[in-house]
């Protein structure tokens, strides 16, 4: 889901390191707050975990696969803001050390990712495990993968209006909302089922021991 | 410093590659790109060129596409997004293999440590995962239905995390020991 480097224009990316620099700060702050002498090795082997999770393949019906994002169970364990840390310091080691992603896309990615897939899986896992812990962290894997898409098809989608010539032809992503919505979300939501199964089996086999 | 210095360049070179939108520019930037590459340009250039292509190609086939639908389509936004994409990926490959990301990063300690540990976390990790996916492909006669294939790779993400929290407190114990923290609160000064 990541969106490559060269589609998003100055002013879709500029704004968007602002906000992520402040959740950076937060989360570098809470986390401080919460953790010991452990947390640089901590934070730093988690990284290390979520760059290998991000290759752990999902599998589909019919034999084929794809990558999972493993951003579900990263929050339901950790939680928000820890997994935002951990999946911004992913997507730059990809940007830099890969060329993956990109270093324009990077707050976009780490926002949709790493806060809004991560906060949403949280939030679906709290609302629904007191009564159905299995539910709870389906809903997580699930939410985890498709609030992202959601947040990266907006954006994606914005990008005609936001940055065009006079004669409105575009100069960065060139779809609307009406394309990358059904376009994006369609099959996220579909991967999500994958994700939030995954999910369940991960936590469920991490707590019974 | 040169390393900061070629981060910071690299930081400058995206923005301006994203607020020009004169094709002709763009490809003036790609040549000098080409040229700081020096030796490794053509490898570097396929590289890049295997890493937008996908992307790419989705993109303007489906914008070229618009024409069957009436849609106004214009080739100079074709060329002008595309050589925009190539470029990027193209001055961030170059730029991966002129710098030391460590050095860059050495204006703060903990962020380079936290760089350091993660890139030498990760190659074990990967070692691991490929020596479980080959352990179950070597013990398996038949192919493995799809709750199978879910089992395994739970189990497998499962051991992944008992392996990070092991390396976790291990890396802790052994930066502690090399006085990597330092005493802050002052109950813990010599002498109280």
């Amino acid at each position: 889901m990541h969106i490559p480097d060269g589609f998003l224009s100055p002013q879709t990316y500029l704004p968007a390191y602002a906000l992520a620099a402040g959740g950076w700060v937060y989360a570098a702050r809470e986390l401080r707050r919460r953790v010991d002498e452990t947390l640089l090795p901590r934070l730093a082997v988690l990284t290390a975990l979520a760059f290998v999770l991000m290759t752990v393949m999902l599998p589909l019906p019919g034999g084929t696969s794809v990558h999972a994002s493993g951003i579900g169970i990263l929050a339901v364990i950790f939680g928000p803001w820890l997994t935002f840390a951990v999946v911004s310091l992913v997507l730059l080691l990809q940007a830099l050390v890969l060329g993956a992603g990109g270093i324009t896309v990077l707050p976009v990615n780490a926002l949709a990712m790493g806060l809004g897939g991560s906060v949403a899986a949280c939030l679906g896992y709290r609302l629904l495990a007191p009564r159905w812990e299995r539910a709870g962290l389906f809903a997580a894997g699930w939410l985890a993968a498709v609030v992202p898409a959601a947040l990266v098809a907006v954006v994606l989608g914005l990008q005609p209006a936001i940055a065009h010539r006079s004669d409105g032809q575009p100069l960065f992503f060139p779809f609307g909302l009406s394309v990358t919505l059904p376009a994006v979300l369609i099959p996220h939501a579909i991967l999500g089922l994958g994700e939030g199964l995954l999910t369940v089996l991960v936590v469920s086999f991490l707590r019974r021991r | 410093m040169k390393d900061r210095l070629l981060l910071l360049g690299y930081a400058i070179a995206v923005v301006a590659a994203t607020s020009v939108h004169n094709p002709w520019w763009l490809a003036a930037g790609l040549l000098l790109v080409a040229v700081l590459a020096g030796r490794q340009a053509p490898t570097i250039g396929w590289r890049a060129l295997r890493a937008v292509l996908f992307f790419s190609l989705v993109i303007s086939v489906g914008y070229a596409a618009g024409a069957l639908f009436g849609q106004a389509v214009s080739l100079d936004y074709l060329i002008l997004v595309n050589i925009r994409v190539y470029l990027l990926i193209f001055l961030t490959f170059t730029l991966a293999s002129k710098i030391d990301i460590l050095r860059a990063l050495s204006f703060s300690r903990n962020l380079s440590y936290l760089v350091t540990l993660v890139l030498s976390q990760i190659i074990p990790f990967r070692r691991l995962f490929e020596d479980l996916r080959l352990a179950a492909e070597s013990r398996r006669l038949r192919r493995l239905r799809l709750r199978e294939r879910y089992l395994q790779s739970a189990a497998a993400a499962v051991h992944l995390f008992d392996r990070a929290e092991h390396d976790a407190r291990e890396i802790a114990l052994a930066m502690r020991s090399r006085g990597f923290f330092q005493p802050d609160a002052p109950d813990n000064a010599p002498g109280d």
